[in-house]
């Protein structure tokens, strides 16, 4: 198993994982995600070939989960679009409309779809989550759609807490603009979580358990929810 | 809508597209790199899966891989060639017109017609048999504002009409169709094809059930083998909606397909769908669709009339989404450089008031070495309102050592410097509020004729509204005799001033005390009370701080006239100018988030561990005087002088008192300023040290500030 071979020494660890810690970690997780976590949407590893004479990616590839969905039942506001006019049905241009077969039919709920990226930075050693959120024709949601979308009590752990930083930033890999948490304070906090959790994995963290214990709380930010068996430490039972 | 509706029209849910913002900034790239104004069609790829979720609907998806790699370019992040079996790919064509009339002005019904001859002809050559994803084909129009970053379009999902329409004989979830053995069997069978990369993405299939009531699954051109099968055949597809009563779009066309080159008129479907990855047989539905279209059909020339324009909320209009947000550069510069400061404040400094910084107003006198620097400064700390004033035009020596100037500001004489600073500053940053204005300072002992005097009192009043109308004043040229007006006008309307001068290797950075008068008084009405309230304390009953002026024994005179040649060239060693500058803006800062503000007290460094420590931002000094050649740097406090020239309470009376005339008088007599504050007495008694801190002065003697 992947993760005998990505043991970290607790004693004098500063916080901070290493890229190929990073890699093993992430196949890892996202092995052990598709067999514990069945129904939910895969993370799957998206590879990145390295540019040449740019070696700013130590790591060629990062770990995705897409189109993680949020029902909303509270129908948007217009995109600008007049509502009242429904009898607008502008039938002059051709037969189209008069097509019976076509099933008029307006759902009445908003669905938010969130996108999470989990990249290596080699400046911080850490992971850190890029995400975005859009509605379903593909509009991109601001922040403060986003604000709402995180459920109460994750909100408060992730609006109080000093070393969650969201912000907006390149994406490392795509080059535009996603929202992320700023890396940091990610080092402090996980030297800290493992520091008072080492019982859990005697003297030595698995980097592995390093990505779930992280992203259990990071993930929240984009309506993420770890399930339980991820934390669980014992090996699965349905082993390949 | 009907329930189980047997005999009613079968009705499809229409196919809903997504484009994903990455296929938006790629589509500009294209543009602007490889397209230019070329508006021959593109073939695009659009990505669509099996509904996966029991109350929202698969969409039709775009995105960046949908578009062709630009030409040259490192290949793209993803492996764009194989589609997946969540992103089946879907062959499409897109018309970006060059502008919007050229969008409204498509013939929209003649191209869905073209697409739909494309999938008729693919239907009659059998070549959406060997490839299904034909059936789904798209089509996209749009127009790319890539100056306001907005993107218009209209997807249509082309679908070959049955006329009369195809009627519903059955539809039900596939879990009641089907007996328990052949559900299961049937659960299976999708799963492995839904597994193997070969079929994973192939949309359209047959499912045979034998007697044994095992599924089996083929690709459509194994049709000639399954025929025999007919009752136990399924007609299956990926079906993108998750209504209970319809199938999604992809059926009509597959029925098209059917009809016309397999010649069945009762068709029994699958709408394959899946929950959370896997077959689920009670979200699938299995339906009987009677065909009774004309016989036209049969033949290949007949192209069947087409539907498929997509609606935006329920009305015949297009799409149009804005992406300035992530494209406008300007709008990311300015959240880059937030993210900067917002990181300080977050990290480091909980207390830095980002409001305060981007609200303040910074009036810059002089846009020399100093001048330029602070404007970078402040502009670094998120003060986005800076007007510089100077009179001097860009000389050629003037790029290397004054950093918002190029050797084009030189050419033909050179741009004046406030201009060409203004225009520097926004090219550095476009969000900041920058002026230039083009203005000299009038100078005490440098007497005017009667013609100028004019302008001279136009300039005094510009300058005083000038100071008004900003939150900070700093003093940055480069003789001492033209800070004298402005010291004396921000010490009359206690605006906060700092002042930065340079010696060769030495420099003073300073902040002026508060004025001698309660800023509360209103300078022109309240004369009388001003008298008594005027003192040398500040309001917590300390003694003000001095001004620039101060702490000198000798009034301001024309430092140029009386000086040797070589004083009047008096260099400063490169490095001097971003050091003070750094300073005088830092200083700034700190004076901005000191609960005093401009009353603050002064703290030198080594008052150490007494109250200085409260402040987040460390201490607040009154002077820095730093040097060079020592590598060292001091902190000072000096107090308001009562014969100071320019902040003392009587001058400052006195040009209350007189306004422009006594501005006229300081500059027409040398002694005038001195006689007033017994200055001169002060200096027949006395031949003090005299530290002497040169302002700054450069080679060329047009930079200094002349009337
Ligand atoms: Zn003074």
């Amino acid at each position: 198993m992947l993760s005998d071979a990505t043991i970290l020494d607790i004693s004098s660890w500063d916080g901070t994982i290493s890229p190929s810690e990073f890699i093993a970690a992430a196949h890892a997780f996202a092995e052990k995600w598709k067999l514990r976590c069945r129904g939910l949407p895969i993370w799957s590893w998206i590879c990145c070939r390295k540019t040449p004479f740019i070696s700013s990616h130590e790591v060629d590839g990062y770990l995705s989960l897409e189109k993680l969905c949020i029902l909303r039942s509270d129908k948007m506001e217009d995109h600008g679009i007049d509502d009242a006019g429904k009898e607008g049905l502008n039938c002059s241009e051709n037969e189209e409309c008069t097509d019976s077969a076509v099933l008029v039919h307006e759902s009445c709920l908003e669905v938010h779809y969130y996108d999470l990226h989990v990249v290596y930075s080699s400046s911080y050693r850490v992971p850190v989550i890029y995400f975005r959120g859009y509605r379903s024709d593909g509009q991109p949601l601001v922040m403060d759609d986003i604000e709402k979308d995180i459920p109460a009590n994750s909100a408060k752990v992730l609006m109080e807490s000093k070393w969650t930083f969201m912000t907006e930033q390149e994406h490392p890999y795509l080059k535009w603009p996603w929202y992320t948490l700023h890396p940091c304070g990610t080092n402090e906090f996980m030297r800290l979580l493992f520091l008072i959790d080492v019982s859990l994995l005697e003297d030595r963290v698995a980097a592995e358990q390093y990505l779930t214990s992280w992203l259990s709380v990071v993930g929240q930010v984009a309506g993420l929810k770890v399930p339980l068996q991820m934390v669980d430490s014992t090996p699965p039972l349905t082993t390949s | 809508m009907a329930e189980g509706c047997s005999g009613s029209i079968l009705q499809f849910a229409p196919f809903q597209s997504s484009v994903d913002e990455g296929f938006w900034h790629r589509l500009s790239s294209l543009k602007l790199n490889q397209l230019g104004i070329d508006e021959s069609p593109i073939s695009i790829t659009g990505f669509y899966a099996p509904c996966t979720h029991p109350q929202v609907s698969n969409h039709l998806t775009l995105l960046s891989e949908s578009l062709p790699p630009e030409e040259g370019e490192q290949s793209f992040v993803r492996d764009r060639s194989h589609s997946n079996r969540n992103r089946c790919a879907v062959p499409g064509i897109l018309y970006n017109t060059n502008t919007i009339e050229g969008f409204h002005a498509l013939d929209k019904q003649c191209l869905l017609r073209e697409e739909a001859k494309k999938i008729w002809a693919d239907i009659q050559s059998g070549a959406a048999e060997k490839d299904s994803a034909l059936l789904s084909r798209f089509l996209l129009i749009s127009f790319a504002d890539l100056k306001k970053w907005s993107f218009h379009y209209w997807f249509a999902f082309p679908a070959l009409v049955l006329d009369p329409p195809a009627t519903l004989a059955d539809l039900k979830p596939a879990s009641d169709f089907l007996s328990l053995e052949e559900a299961e069997s049937l659960s299976v069978a999708c799963n492995e094809w839904r597994k193997s990369s070969a079929t994973a993405d192939v949309p359209y299939f047959l499912v045979t059930l034998g007697s044994n009531s095992r599924a089996t699954i083929k690709h459509l051109s194994d049709w000639e083998a399954c025929r025999h099968d007919i009752h136990k055949l399924l007609f299956g597809f990926y079906d993108p909606c998750h209504l209970p009563n319809n199938p999604g779009w992809p059926l009509r066309n597959f029925l098209g397909l059917i009809y016309s080159r397999w010649n069945l008129k009762s068709i029994r479907f699958l709408c394959y769908r899946e929950n959370r990855g896997f077959a689920d047989m009670g979200l699938s539905l299995i339906g009987e669709a009677l065909i009774s279209a004309p016989q036209e059909w049969r033949y290949e020339q007949h192209v069947p009339s087409s539907v498929g324009w997509e609606l935006n909320r329920g009305k015949r209009l297009p799409r149009c989404i804005t992406l300035s947000k992530s494209m406008d550069p300007i709008r990311l510069a300015v959240s880059a450089a937030d993210l900067n400061l917002k990181l300080m404040r977050w990290r480091a400094l909980p207390s830095l008031n980002l409001n305060i910084l981007s609200a303040t107003k910074c009036l810059l006198l002089g846009a020399g070495t100093l001048g330029c620097q602070v404007a970078r400064m402040l502009m670094a700390w998120g003060v986005r309102k800076i007007t510089l004033l100077d009179n001097g035009r860009v000389a050629m020596s003037n790029p290397l050592r004054q950093s918002l100037y190029t050797l084009d500001d030189c050419l033909n004489g050179g741009d004046y410097k406030a201009t060409a600073a203004e225009k520097s500053l926004k090219r550095i940053f476009p969000a900041v509020e920058a002026e230039g204005v083009v203005m000299a300072i009038p100078m005490p002992g440098h007497p005017v004729s009667i013609e100028e005097e004019n302008i001279v009192l136009e300039d005094c009043r510009r300058l005083h509204d000038l100071i008004a109308s900003h939150d900070a004043v700093f003093l940055l040229t480069d003789t001492r005799e033209s800070r004298w007006l402005p010291t004396l006008l921000c010490a009359n309307a206690n605006k906060i001033t700092i002042t930065a001068a340079l010696g060769f290797d030495s420099f003073l950075v300073m902040r002026h005390g508060a004025g001698p008068f309660r800023p509360t008084q209103d300078a022109e009405n309240a004369l009388s009370s001003d008298m008594e309230n005027m003192s040398l304390c500040d309001k917590n009953g300390g003694q003000r701080l001095g001004c620039y002026f101060c702490n000198d024994v000798v009034a301001p005179v024309d430092s140029v006239a009386n000086r040797t040649l070589d004083q009047q060239c008096t260099v400063t060693r490169p490095g001097l100018a971003p050091i003070a500058s750094a300073l005088a803006v830092e200083l700034l800062v700190g004076l901005l988030h000191h609960p005093l503000g401009i009353y603050a007290e002064g703290e030198s460094a080594s008052s150490n561990g007494t109250r200085s420590c409260e402040q987040p931002l460390g201490i607040l000094p009154h002077q820095i005087r730093g040097s060079i050649s020592q590598f060292s740097q001091m902190t000072l406090i000096g107090h308001s002088s009562n014969s100071c020239t320019a902040c003392c309470s009587v001058v400052v009376s006195e040009y209350r008192k007189r306004g422009m005339d006594f501005v006229l008088q300081a500059v027409n007599e040398p002694t005038y300023l001195e006689d007033l504050t017994g200055l001169t007495e002060l200096m027949k008694s006395a031949s003090s040290f005299k530290l002497d801190w040169d302002d700054e002065a450069e080679i060329d003697g047009d930079e200094f500030v002349e009337i």
